[in-house]
Parts: structure tokens; sequence; C-alpha cells
């Protein structure tokens, strides 16, 4: 029941009757389907309604405040979507389904009396039913953990609690301030005891800061292993899209899936979702050929998409294949000259012209198709990886397929950075993004400054200096001329793209930590050189690089003149 | 000076909400204006250049939150007038595409009337929309 300050409470009677209506439209459908099913029909232009009535309700209900038939509306989408991808299962579940719908349309009638039907029970075993219907592995995975004899016998009972996911963001939150307030202490012992090294009053301090510092990261990591969850959510999303797209497209696509019990933190879960969903919307338009044309090649007429995951490190590494006609590396090359990415002379190697795609304006979609997300190209989804600390790279073979590889931190909480400073501001460069830095010479800082590039390694790398980067005013005036001054400048930290290297020019290193991530505010749009943001132990706010996005040639050097 | 604000939604009972949080106090005597969905919308829209904000909702029939989006970045006149989505959790993929297609912020159900009074408060200070195309 709405409480009486709520809002809306005065709109509980128009609640009613727009929600009401909508489901028993739900019950219906659900009777439905249980009626085809039992017959042994697919019945797939009634499920997809079914979702959309249950989303209506669901979102009416929360705005009312109507927690219940909120909660109760999710779950059944939840069940719908489970019966629809999985018909193993369906004789079962549609009872359950169709009971679920009918005490859903019981609350919504109820909603402006207030005499509501408990549904808690309800609630409870569906999630049960929920719960078995997903594949996970009967054992659960062992991580290695530090210092793990002492869990030995606690992992010979292995007992299930189930948290609902908000708790475990809360949790993750918690330690963030916290660890950010450790810095902050860090850094202000040091102040105090500065020129009383040594004396008991420092080491007992020091050591207290230390070992609060290592309780913290034992702390991270138990709370990182328990928000991993098996990147089989993902995938199950996928049977669907793939079935409807294809099928729109004219097209026979079969979807195969691998290492589904991999494991990832629930951030990268949640936001990994929409980039794959791009990579394999593109792939069933503009990858795969129609049946004909496959056959005429010689291919199989249905083609195949693989979706596989494993970890690797402290990376989990994704990849989606499919066998369709490739990518076509001189149109690639020509478009990327044409936008100035790539220069008009020479042939680069084959994998930077495949980096290419991930650049705005390269998808050589040329058709608008209405499912595609249209405008969406592989920059963006470039963009999303790299938000999330990961790298995505392509390979292919014209006339065979063409792979994605996305590489995933396990975790995307708390990042491994280097500190810099540009002009008396501070950044962090994710760690994994930096091949190289280097202390610069006055006649090598000349050079980078006056030509925009570095030798490195017997290679010569495009240098820039971090106030393109970052639209800060150049020190030096107008770029790259050759008597300005170079102001403040003394380092550069080589980034590393997949298949090339950037310089970026800054002012000072001031060290290695440990930077607890904070997304940026979505009204912000997504700025093309910053990331995220973080709290340093000072308590100011520093921005992120997105080094990759950097490194890609976001902002172009601007030349002199 | 009283402000207009759209609204574009094809349940009848957002409408009820919108007119309910348009007459508290923060936002007291703003003019709204309803459409039911994307197509009227757009005609809506298009005829009033002088709109302090248009809430969008995504799922509609005739003409979708998205469709409306692409129409507007097409025709350069009406960039100048924020347009928040209205949104849910589970629709987190619209969100990023209607951002990138030019939408000024999304507010996501359920939210409560202030969340979406500091909306119109910072689009109103703002000289000029934080994003436009």
């Amino acid at each position: 029941m709405t409480a009486p300050d709520h809002p809306f409470a005065a709109l509980l009677a128009d609640y009613v009757a727009e929600c009401l209506p909508l489901a028993e439209d739900v019950l219906e459908r659900s009777l439905a389907l249980e009626r085809a099913w039992a017959g042994g029909e697919e019945a797939a232009d009634l499920y997809g309604p079914l979702q959309g009535l249950l989303h209506t309700i669901k979102g009416n209900s929360a705005m009312m405040g109507l927690r219940p038939a909120q909660e109760l509306a999710h779950a059944l989408e939840d069940l719908a979507e489970s019966l629809a991808t999985g018909p193993a299962r369906r004789r079962d579940g549609v009872e359950v389904l169709v009971r679920g719908t009918g005490l859903l349309a019981d609350l919504v009638r109820s909603a402006a009396i207030g005499d509501s039907p408990d549904s808690a029970h309800y609630l409870e075993e569906l999630r049960r039913f929920l719960d078995q219907t997903v594949d996970l592995p009967a054992e659960p995975a062992r991580v290695e953990r530090r210092g793990g004899d002492r869990r030995e016998d606690a992992d010979r009972m292995v007992t299930t609690v189930r948290v609902e996911s908000h708790r475990l963001d809360a949790l993750l939150e918690a330690l963030g301030e916290t660890m950010i307030a450790q810095a902050g202490l860090r850094d202000a012992v040091k102040r105090v005891t500065r020129g009383r090294r040594g004396t008991p009053e420092e080491s007992g301090l020091d050591q207290a800061v230390l070992a609060l510092g290592r309780t913290l990261q034992q702390l991270e990591q138990d709370l990182m292993e328990t928000r991993l969850l098996p990147i089989a959510t993902v995938f199950g999303r996928f049977t669907r899209l793939v079935r409807d797209l294809a099928r729109g497209e004219g097209k026979e696509v079969r979807l195969e899936a691998a290492g589904g019990d991999t494991r990832l933190d629930k951030t990268v879960i949640d936001r990994m979702g929409e980039p794959l969903v791009h990579l394999v919307t593109n792939a069933i338009i503009h990858g795969i050929e129609p049946p004909e044309q496959r056959v005429e090649l010689g291919k199989p007429a249905e083609a195949v998409i693989t979706l596989r995951a494993a970890q690797r490190g402290d990376r989990v590494v994704l990849t989606v294949s499919d066998d369709g006609r490739g990518l076509d590396p001189a149109k690639l090359l020509h478009k990327a000259r044409a936008l100035g990415h790539a220069p008009a002379s020479g042939t680069p190697a084959l994998e930077e012209i495949y980096g290419f795609a991930f650049l705005p304006g390269l998808s050589t979609a040329e058709r608008v198709s209405s499912l595609s997300g249209r405008g969406v190209g592989l920059d963006v989804v470039g963009l999303s990886i790299r938000s999330l600390g990961g790298q995505v790279s392509v390979t292919s073979e014209p006339g065979r397929g063409t792979t994605f590889t996305l590489r995933l931190p396990l975790t995307v909480a708390v990042l491994r950075s280097l500190l810099v400073e540009v002009d008396k501001e501070r950044y962090a460069v994710p760690l994994a993004d930096i091949a190289e830095t280097l202390r610069m010479g006055p006649d090598v800082l000349r050079q980078a400054i006056t030509q925009g590039t570095l030798i490195w390694r017997d290679q010569v790398i495009p240098v820039i200096d971090a106030s393109h980067v970052l639209g800060l005013e150049v020190p030096w005036g107008v770029p790259a001329c050759p008597e300005a001054p170079t102001k403040g400048r003394r380092y550069c930290v080589v980034l590393k793209a997949a298949t090339h290297h950037r310089g970026l020019l800054v002012d000072s290193l001031l060290g290695h930590q440990e930077v607890v991530v904070k997304a940026l505010d979505p009204t912000l749009g997504r700025p093309e050189t910053i990331a995220a943001t973080t709290i340093l132990g000072d308590g100011r706010v520093a921005c992120i690089l997105d080094a990759a996005g950097i490194a890609d040639g976001a902002i172009e050097a601007r030349g002199c003149g | 000076m009283s402000a207009t604000y759209l609204v574009v939604d094809d349940s009848r009972l957002h409408h009820q909400m919108y007119d309910l949080i348009f007459s508290r106090p923060a936002l007291a005597g703003s003019r709204v204006l309803h459409a039911y969905d994307g197509r009227d919308g757009y005609a809506q829209f298009a005829a009033h250049p002088d709109l302090a904000m248009v809430f969008l909702d995504l799922n509609m029939p005739v003409m979708t939150g998205l469709e409306f989006l692409d129409l507007r970045r097409r025709d350069a006149r009406h960039l100048h007038i924020p347009v928040v989505l209205v949104t849910t959790e589970s629709s987190a993929d619209d969100e990023s595409r209607g951002m990138a297609a030019g939408a000024w912020a999304y507010l996501r159900k359920p939210f409560h009337p202030a969340q979406l009074e500091s909306l119109a408060a910072r689009a109103s200070q703002a000289s000029e929309p934080v994003r436009t195309a």
C-alpha cells in the first residue's frame, strides 16, 4: 500500500484504472502460452508483448511506491525470459507463471483498497525455481586466496547466503571511502612525523597505518570475490537476440557459447552487455552473408557466432567470432585516410589497419537497420570497454570471418594507476595502459614539442602535450613552434594501444597509487579523454585519463602554424 | 516568468504524475503540454520553440523516444531545448543510445519529484544546454 505521504498517493485509483487491464492482459497471455506449450507450439509472438506489459506494470508500480507489485512484476519478467529461452522446464514453469500473473492482477486490484494479498511466499518459490534454472557448475569454482589454509574447514561445509546486490554495492562504496580515508591518513602521518623519523611515536603510527592498509587490501580482495558472477548471465541474453535479429535480416545464424562459468565482477557484467550486443548485432547485420550467397561461396548456409570467455591472470578474455565475410582492410585504410587518421602514403601493418575500425566514423556500416542501434559504431564499443579499464581488438580473415577480442578486468572498482601532474592539477593514468615513463632532456623535449614525435626504443612515436588532451591552455602559446618555451613539461608517459604507442607530455610523476574509481555523471556525456574520476587522499578530485583513447588519437595533434 | 514543459508519454498515469509534480511549489505556475505518442509529441515540440524542457518516454506507440531524438537531431532549429529521457533500470542500453542521440539527461523510474525539480532548475541555470547533438 502506498504511504499516505507518498507524492503520488492521490493517484492510486488512476493507477488501478491503468494497470488492471494490463495485468489482466498478462494473465490471459500466460494462459494462452500454457495452452500453446502444452500443444508443442513455440508461440514466440506471445511472450514479447507479455514482457512489455510486465515492464510497464513494474515501472508504474515503482513510481507509486508499490513495492510488492513492482518486485512481483520484475520477477515475472525474469521467469518469462527464462522460459522463453529455456524450453526444458516450461511444463513446470508455465504453471508458476500463470499463478504469479493471477497474483499480480490481485495485487494491482487491491492497491487502492489496501487489503493486499501476500506475495512474499510466492516470490520465494519463484526465486527458487529460477535458481534451479540457471545452469551453474555444481561445485562453486575454487578461487585461490591469500593465506588459504585457515579457510579449509570452512570450505568443507559451504553454506550459501543470499544477499541483495545493492548491499554488495553499498559495501564496496563504503570500502572505497575507507581506502580514500586511509590514503589521507597515510599522507597526514607523513606530514606530522616529518623530521621525527625513528622515534617510537613515528614507527608506531607508521606501523598502524600500514597494518590498516593491509587489512583493507584483504577486505577488498574478499569483497571482490564475493561480487563475482558467472558470465553465463550475460550470454543468456543473446540466444533470443540472435534468433530474432537473424530472422529479421533473412539470415540463418546459430549461436554457440563457451566458458559461461567464467566469473567477473557484477559491475563489469552489468556494463559489458551493451557493447556485446553491438558486436553481435554488427556481426549479424554486416558480417554474415545471406544464406544463398554463403552456399555459393561453399560455406554452410547457417552461420555461426561464437561467444567464448576464459580467465587469464587478473583479466577475462572474451571473444566474439563470426564466420562471415570478414573486414576489408583496403576499405578500412581508404576511409581512415579520408578522415585523416592515417598518412596518405605507406601501408601500415595489417593489425594497425584493423585497429582503425574503432576510430569515430570508421565503422563500415553503410546501411541503417531498424535493429542495429542506428549510428552506434565500433568507436562506442571501444569507448565502453575502455571506460571499464578493458581493451578491445579485432582480427579478420577476408571471406572467413571476424573475431573481436575483449580483455576485461575482473573488477573495476579499484584501479592501479600512476599519478601525474599537469599545470598543478593531478591526473591518474591506469598502469595497464602505460608502456614506460621517460624523463626528457632539453633536446629531446624540444624535438617532441616541435616535431610532435619522439624516438623510443628505435621507433618514432607520436607525442602529444597533455594540455591538448585536457583542453588546457598550451603553455608555449602556439603549439609546435621552435622558439616556444617549454614551461613545466619534463616527463613523457608512453601509452600503449592495441597496435601502437603514443607519448604524453606531463610536468611530473607523483608515484603509483591505487585509486577508487567513481563513474562520471552521465549528464556530462562522454568526454573523449576522461574515463572516470577519483578522490585522492587529500580529498582532491582527480580525473582518470582514458589512456587508450588518447593513444588511439581521440584528439589530434595540431601542427605549427 | 513561467516556463513551459512538454511531457511525451503514452501512460495517462504518468501525465497525472507530472501534473502533480508541476503543481508543487518549486515549479508552480509552469505550463505543461501533453502528448501521448512520439509523433504528436514531436509536432508539439516543433511548434513550441520556447519550451523549457521535454520529458520523453522511450517505449511509445507510433513513434518511439529514440525516433523522436533522431528527428530532433536532423532539424537543428530545436537543438537548444533540453530533452530528458525517462527510463527504467532495465533499459541501460537505451539510455546510452538516447544520450548518444542528443538527450540532455535521463531520469530513471522510480524517481522522486525533487529529482525532476532539480533537473529543471539545472537546465534553467545553464546558459546553453550541456549537450546538443
